[in-house]
């Protein structure tokens, strides 16, 4: 029966159009209220305000201490060209001493598959803190250095890398 | 990287004296896959990283590092250590696998 599969053609066609122009419209909308809602790309702007996972890292890391800024840098270029290799600097202006030392220090990117990126844990045998490796970035987002005193106190460094080129996969 | 997984190399200074602050690079051979990736033709790399980084200054342990695979491929790292006494300078390398690769060198003081 020919005619009725040219029908048939010709019914699938048009629904086919109709489910397109709904997406398309859809998809429009979710994009504008995205712009609307969502934080920039990369998570919120500002350090202080992470998101639910990053807390509980912290959290776990922190206790009920507080984290404040200071005593480390976290050195880390502005744009990370290719997210596989992006070198990290970690430097400290605390006294390393037998009595008070720099027990931990905790490398965290926000947005990777695994934030919790590395742990250092340190005696006072180091002297002195300064310590660099590379890492992989997946995109654009915070990289927190949490340094962790013998004595408890917990000091922090973050910096906003702009990855290029997904290095996570 | 041409070289086989766990080839190891520490670098420290030259000459080093008695309670001098020094810098000790180390870098490890290791792909560090991250379980994320594909082969071309559409096998899925497991996850295949170090984990566990051990360094011993003579008897003493005197750091260690926990990793994940976000660490870059051929892991390097460097970092500070207070010469205060001759001795070898161990890192123990630990990947997923259970494998483990150890390098080593020995912290002497330069004669005046």
């Amino acid at each position: 029966m020919p005619s009725d599969r040219h029908f048939a053609r010709r019914d699938f066609l048009r629904a086919c159009a109709l489910t397109a122009a709904g997406l398309a419209g859809s998809s429009a909308l979710v994009n504008t209220e995205r712009l609307l809602a969502q934080p920039p790309p990369g998570g919120s702007l500002d350090p202080e305000v992470p998101n639910a996972e990053i807390a509980r890292i912290l959290k776990e890391i922190a206790g009920d201490r507080p984290i404040r800024r200071g005593h480390v840098t976290l050195d880390m270029p502005l744009v990370a060209e290719d997210g596989r290799i992006v070198p990290v600097i970690m430097e400290s202006d605390l006294p390393v001493g037998p009595d008070e030392y720099i027990k931990a220090v905790h490398l965290i990117v926000d947005h990777n598959p695994d934030p919790h990126l590395a742990a250092f844990h340190l005696t006072p045998a180091i002297g002195r803190l300064s310590l660099s490796t590379r890492i992989k970035m997946k995109r654009t987002t915070w990289v927190r250095a949490v340094l962790v005193t013998s004595s408890g106190d917990v000091w922090a460094d973050y910096a906003r890398v702009n990855v290029s080129l997904n290095g996570c996969g | 990287m041409t070289a086989k997984i766990g080839e190891a190399r520490i670098r420290i200074p030259d000459r080093i004296g008695r309670g001098d602050v020094i810098t000790v690079n180390a870098i490890i051979s290791h792909p560090m896959d991250t379980g994320f990736f594909r082969t071309a033709d559409g096998q899925p790399i497991p996850a295949y990283f170090i984990k566990d980084v051990v360094v011993t200054y003579g008897e003493q342990e005197v750091a260690r590092f926990t990793w994940t695979s976000g660490i870059s491929r051929d892991p390097v790292v460097s970092f500070t250590l207070r010469a205060d006494r001759e001795g070898p300078l161990a890192m123990v390398w630990t990947d997923n696998k259970g494998a483990v690769f150890t390098q080593s060198v020995d912290i002497t003081f330069a004669s005046a």
